[in-house]
C-alpha cells in the first residue's frame, strides 16, 4: 500500500518522533498501554512465586515427585483391591463355568490371547491340548487358575494376570472349564491323566 | 488502570491509538447510535450466527449430537460420521483449507470476516454493547459517566450490567461446553457439586471469565492488539482488496472548521471549490476502534461499516450522494480501475480449491472400517521343526455409529499356511477387536508372503492387507 496520504504527520509536529526513519515510517516513542504492562509485572510476579514454590520452598512436587507420588498411590488402591476380593475358589470358579454371560466374555478373552498357542478349540498348537484329560500343572480349577496367573514362563507361557486383570483371568478360566473333556483331537496329551 | 478520560482533547490520529491515552491509561470508544443499510444487515447476520451457535447443543444426528467432541474418548462425531485418531491427517487437510480460504478471501474482500462473523464482533456488538447501552445511556451520557466515575448512587444499575454480562458470557460458555460435553451429561454434571466434574467445571468458569473480561472492558484492544490476523492484514491484501475507505478527492478540502493540526488534508485546488465532507464527525463518534477513518486505512479499522452508514445518513439530509466513506479497494478510492483477478488471488484460489477438494474426496471415500496388521509381540518368528511360524495381531475398529460384520480372507503362496481363529468378527458400534493370525511356510521356502482381505458385510467395502513372512535364511 503506497499511496502518499498514508505517511505520517512530518517529524517536527510530533513530540514523540524519536528521529528513526524506516522507508518513510517514522518511529514514535509512544506510551505503552497500561494493561499490557501489567501482563508483563504479572508474568515477572508469576515467576517469582512458581519458582519460590517448586524450587526453593520444596513444597510444590516436580515432575519425578508426581510420579512416585502416582505409583505409590496406585499400589495401595491394588493392595486394597486384592485384600478385599481374596482367591476365588474351586467351587467359584465352577459357578462362574456354569454363567453363560461368564464365559462368553472369557471365550473372547481366549480368542484374544490364548488361540494363538492353544488352538482355535484348544486343541493345542504350541500350547498343550486343553480339551483333553491330561494336564501338566494341575486339573483343579483353582490349580487351572494359578496356571493362567502366574505363568509358566520357562515354557513360554505368559503371566496373564497382570496382563489382563484378575476379573478376566477369571473369565477365561471359567471358558477352559467348559472345554475340559471335549478331547478336540490336537496335540497329544502330555501331564499327567486325572480322572474327570 | 485508571478509566479516566485524560484531559487534553484527545482526537484519532495515525501516530498513537485512539483507544490508549497519553499516560497509558484506557480510553473505551463510546460509538454513538447508528442504523443504516450495513448495520442493519450485520445485526441479521450476528442473529443467524448465534441462532446456529446456542441451538447447535441440541441437535441430533444419528444417535448422537450433531457436534461431539469427545477428547478423552479420542472421538469427533460430526454430523453423523465418527472420526477416531487413524483420521488424524484430515485434520491437517482442514486446517490448510481454512487457512487459503482465508488467505483467498482476504486477498479479494478483505477484512469482511471482522465486522460481520468474528465472535468478538458478534458477541460484543450484538450482546455485551446492547446491554450497556440499555443500562448506560446512549454516547454523550457514557461519557459522561465515565468522567464522572464511579458514585455509590450509581452501584445498582452498574451490579445490574455486570450481572448481564456474566450471565450472557456464561451461557456463551457452556453453549461451547455442549459441543465437547453432550448437552444432557452437561446439565447432569451441573446439577452435582463442582468438584465432582471439576475439569469440566474448571474450563466453564475459565471460558466465562475470558468472555466476560473481553465482552466487558477489553474488547476492542483483542482486535488491534492481540488477534493475528488483524496483524497479518498488511502482507494479505493489496490495493486491489475491498477496504472502507474515504474518498479524499471527493471530501476535501472540508468545509466547517478547520482540520486541527496533524491531519490530513489536501491543498485547495481552486479557491471556490468545496469537498462533501462537512466535517460533521459522525463517522469518528460510531467508531467502535476509535479511529478516523477519514486520515486512510489503518490498522485499527476492522470493517464494521457504521462509518459508511453514519456518512450515507448525513449526505442523505444534505441530498448529496452515498459513498463519500464506502467500500471500496484502494485504488477505487483514488479513482482508479480495480482488479479483481491478480496472481495472489490466482495462486491462492488454486492451491483452496486443490485442498478442499482433496478434503472431501478423501472424507466421502473414507472406509467405514480399520483393518491393520501387526505382528504380535515376542520373537519375529519361530522355527518348529521344517516350518516357520509368524504371528500376527490383525486389530479391527469398528468407525460406524451401528454395529457392523467383518469378513476375513486370506490369500497365501504356495506352501504357506494361514490360521485364522474367526473368519467372521462382529463389531459394535466404534467397537475394535484384535485377532491373532498364525503363518506357517516351509523353511527351505525362501521369502513368503501373505495377504488378508478384510471386507465390511453390509457396504462392501474392502481392505487389503500384505505382509511378508520373516524366517531364517534359506540354504
Amino acid at each position: 500500500m503506497s499511496a502518499d496520504r498514508h505517511d505520517n504527520p512530518t517529524p517536527d509536529q510530533s513530540p514523540l518522533d524519536t528521529g528513526h526513519d524506516y522507508d518513510g515510517i517514522r518511529e514514535h516513542d509512544n506510551v505503552l498501554p497500561n494493561w499490557w504492562l501489567a501482563t508483563l509485572f504479572l508474568t515477572m510476579a508469576f515467576g517469582l512465586g512458581y519458582w519460590l514454590y517448586y524450587h526453593v520452598s520444596g513444597a510444590g512436587l516436580l515432575p519425578r515427585g508426581e510420579y512416585a507420588a502416582e505409583l505409590d498411590a496406585a499400589a495401595q488402591r491394588a493392595r486394597a483391591a486384592a485384600a478385599g476380593r481374596g482367591e476365588p475358589d474351586d467351587a467359584l470358579l465352577k459357578t462362574l463355568a456354569a454363567s453363560e454371560q461368564t464365559t462368553a466374555a472369557g471365550r473372547r478373552t481366549f480368542e484374544q490371547s490364548c488361540v494363538a498357542c492353544h488352538g482355535a478349540q484348544g486343541q493345542g498348537v504350541v500350547g498343550p491340548n486343553l480339551t483333553d484329560s491330561s494336564w501338566i500343572h494341575g486339573a483343579r480349577p483353582v490349580e487351572i487358575r494359578r496356571t493362567v496367573a502366574a505363568g509358566v514362563t520357562s515354557k513360554g507361557m505368559p503371566a496373564w494376570e497382570t496382563v489382563l486383570g484378575a476379573e478376566r483371568v477369571d473369565e477365561v478360566v471359567a471358558y477352559v472349564l467348559t472345554l475340559k473333556g471335549r478331547n478336540v483331537p490336537g496335540k497329544p496329551p502330555e501331564g499327567s491323566v486325572v480322572a474327570p | 488502570m485508571s478509566m479516566r478520560v485524560s484531559s487534553r482533547k484527545h482526537a484519532p490520529g495515525l501516530d498513537r491509538l485512539g483507544s490508549i491515552n497519553d499516560d497509558g491509561s484506557r480510553r473505551h470508544p463510546e460509538p454513538a447510535d447508528i442504523s443504516g443499510r450495513f448495520t442493519r444487515g450485520r445485526r441479521a447476520v450476528y442473529a443467524m450466527l448465534m441462532a446456529i451457535y446456542v441451538t447447535l447443543p441440541f441437535v441430533e444426528i444419528g444417535g448422537d449430537r450433531a457436534v461431539h467432541l469427545d477428547i478423552p474418548g479420542r472421538r469427533f462425531h460430526l454430523f453423523g460420521s465418527v472420526f477416531n485418531a487413524q483420521d488424524g491427517f484430515r485434520l491437517l487437510l482442514l486446517a490448510l483449507t481454512v487457512a487459503f480460504g482465508l488467505l483467498f478471501v482476504t486477498a479479494v474482500w478483505g477484512r469482511l470476516w471482522c465486522g460481520w462473523a468474528c465472535p468478538q464482533s458478534v458477541f460484543i456488538e450484538g450482546l455485551f454493547r446492547p446491554i450497556e447501552r440499555l443500562i448506560d445511556g446512549p454516547r454523550e451520557q457514557r461519557i459522561r459517566l465515565r468522567q464522572q466515575g464511579f458514585s455509590p448512587r450509581r452501584l445498582p444499575l452498574v451490579l445490574l450490567k455486570h450481572a448481564l454480562y456474566l450471565a450472557v458470557a456464561f451461557l456463551l460458555a457452556h453453549a461451547l461446553l455442549a459441543l465437547f460435553v453432550p448437552l444432557p451429561k452437561l446439565v447432569g454434571m451441573m446439577s452435582h457439586a463442582p468438584g465432582v466434574n471439576a475439569v469440566p467445571f474448571g474450563w466453564a468458569m475459565a471460558v466465562t471469565g475470558v468472555l466476560y473480561f473481553d465482552g466487558a472492558w477489553f474488547r476492542e484492544q483483542f482486535c488491534v492488539v492481540l488477534c493475528p490476523y488483524g496483524r497479518l492484514q498488511s502482507v494479505l491484501t493489496d490495493e486491489h482488496s475491498l477496504v472502507i475507505g474515504y474518498d479524499a478527492a471527493r471530501g476535501e478540502p472540508r468545509r466547517g472548521k478547520a482540520a486541527p493540526e496533524g491531519r490530513l488534508s489536501l491543498p485547495v485546488v481552486d479557491g471556490t471549490r468545496e469537498g462533501d465532507c462537512v466535517d460533521c464527525g459522525r463517522c469518528v463518534s460510531v467508531c467502535p476502534t476509535a479511529i478516523d477513518i477519514r486520515n486512510g486505512l489503518q490498522m485499527e479499522c476492522i470493517g464494521c461499516a457504521q462509518c459508511v452508514d453514519a456518512c450515507d445518513d448525513v449526505m442523505d439530509r444534505l441530498s448529496r450522494p452515498r459513498g463519500l466513506v464506502r467500500y471500496d479497494s484502494l485504488s477505487g478510492l483514488v479513482g482508479h480501475q480495480r482488479r479483481r483477478v491478480r496472481s495472489r488471488v490466482v495462486v491462492y484460489g488454486l492451491v483452496f480449491a486443490s485442498v478442499v477438494t482433496a478434503l472431501i474426496v478423501t472424507t466421502v471415500l473414507r472406509r467405514p472400517f480399520e483393518a491393520e496388521l501387526v505382528r504380535a509381540r515376542g520373537m519375529p518368528y519361530v522355527v518348529d521343526g521344517d516350518r516357520v511360524r509368524n504371528t500376527f495381531e490383525l486389530h479391527v475398529v469398528n468407525k460406524q455409529p451401528v454395529a457392523a460384520e467383518l469378513l476375513v480372507t486370506t490369500l497365501a503362496d504356495d506352501g504357506t499356511e494361514v490360521t485364522l481363529p474367526v473368519d467372521r468378527i462382529t463389531l459394535g458400534s466404534l467397537d475394535d477387536f484384535r485377532l491373532p493370525v498364525v503363518a506357517t511356510r516351509s523353511r527351505t521356502a525362501g521369502s513368503a508372503s501373505i495377504r488378508l482381505t478384510v471386507t465390511e458385510k453390509d457396504s462392501g467395502r474392502v481392505r487389503d492387507i500384505t505382509a511378508p513372512l520373516l524366517g531364517p535364511v534359506a540354504h
